[in-house]
């Protein structure tokens, strides 16, 4: 099997050793894509903060035994808080009772603007009201800017089935936001 | 590039190529050159939708969840130590080491030393001894 050249391979190595620079260094690079990662995919803030911690906890235990060449960390890294939001994700539905939380769609107001805040909202609620697994597809790939390669890994299914997820995702994100578009009337 | 192939990649990763497969990119860019009337419509709508998921505000990483992100790490057994730290260490084993030689280096000389002197006033107090035996024999002798 081929080594993986891996950004990140000299980083693990010295926070395996206990570098306080090097940790400090990897809670820079990392601590935000974990946390973007899960607020995305959970759509909760204080939650997003508890995977984000958890996950570089992980990586903590995990880099002195950290074996290169066989996997990059930034994906490991994903694969470990990706199962931490599905954890979380199952315990929703599980205690899920009859009326689930609304997700109400904001829609278009005429005495909303466009503030950028706002168009991010609808972007995330849009986002949020998606299939899981759409959503993650999106994610993964356009937010944490992996290769569809890595994506369709990490999801476990072939790249042609995450061109559909991605695709059905695009595709529902355009219309639940179709009166942001600017050649929507009204906007 | 089929046009059937090129406007399934627009639809799942977007306008943006640099988000396009890296084995496809090359054969999708042609594609638009070759055929700009009909990548055209795909790109717009493909590119309206980027606009709205960059939208999307990215989270921004407080200063104490990092605080106790970092704290985690001693907690999960890493040895906090400072990379300035391990040279420090380095140059005081490495000064621990030379006086250590000097230190050897001190005894053996003395040692040396020692015996060279201990030899010369060995042969003095030889020296002398005979020069009193000289004068006692003299005294014998008369």
């Amino acid at each position: 099997m081929a080594l993986i050249a891996d950004p990140d391979e000299d980083l693990v190595r010295r926070v395996g050793q206990g570098d306080s620079a090097a940790i400090q260094a990897m809670v820079a690079r990392k601590l935000p894509r974990m946390l973007a990662l899960a607020q995305r995919m959970l759509g909760d803030a204080v939650e997003a903060e508890d995977v984000a911690q958890e996950a570089l906890l992980r990586a903590w235990k995990q880099a002195p035994r950290w074996q290169p060449g066989k996997a990059k960390f930034d994906t490991w890294l994903h694969r470990v808080g990706l199962n931490l939001c599905y954890d979380r994700l199952r315990r929703r539905r599980e205690i899920a009772t009859d009326m689930p939380p609304e997700r109400p769609d904001e829609g278009a107001a005429p005495d909303r603007g466009l503030l950028a805040a706002d168009v991010g909202r609808r972007v995330d609620a849009a986002l949020a009201r998606l299939p899981e697994r759409q959503r993650e597809a999106i994610v993964l790939c356009h937010y944490q800017e992996l290769t569809n390669i890595e994506a369709a890994a990490l999801m476990e299914v072939s790249v042609e089935a995450l061109e559909s997820l991605l695709s059905r995702g695009r595709r529902a994100l355009r219309l639940a936001l179709a009166d942001m578009r600017p050649d929507a009337e009204g906007v | 590039m089929t046009a059937e192939r090129f406007l399934a990649l627009i639809a799942a990763y977007g306008a943006d190529a640099r988000r396009w497969p890296v084995d496809e990119r090359a054969a999708a860019e042609a594609f638009m050159a070759a055929q700009p009337e009909a990548a055209r419509a795909a790109l717009a709508e493909a590119d309206a939708v980027d606009a709205l998921l960059h939208a999307s505000a990215t989270p921004r990483v407080s200063m104490a969840l990092r605080d106790r992100v970092i704290a985690s790490a001693s907690e999960a057994g890493l040895k906090a130590r400072r990379e300035g730290r391990r040279w420090l260490d380095r140059l005081a084993l490495a000064l621990g080491a030379g006086w250590a030689v000097a230190a050897c280096a001190g005894v053996i000389a003395g040692v040396f030393m020692t015996s060279h002197f201990t030899a010369d006033a060995q042969a003095d107090a030889v020296l002398y001894q005979a020069s009193l035996l000289g004068v006692d024999d003299t005294e014998v002798l008369g």
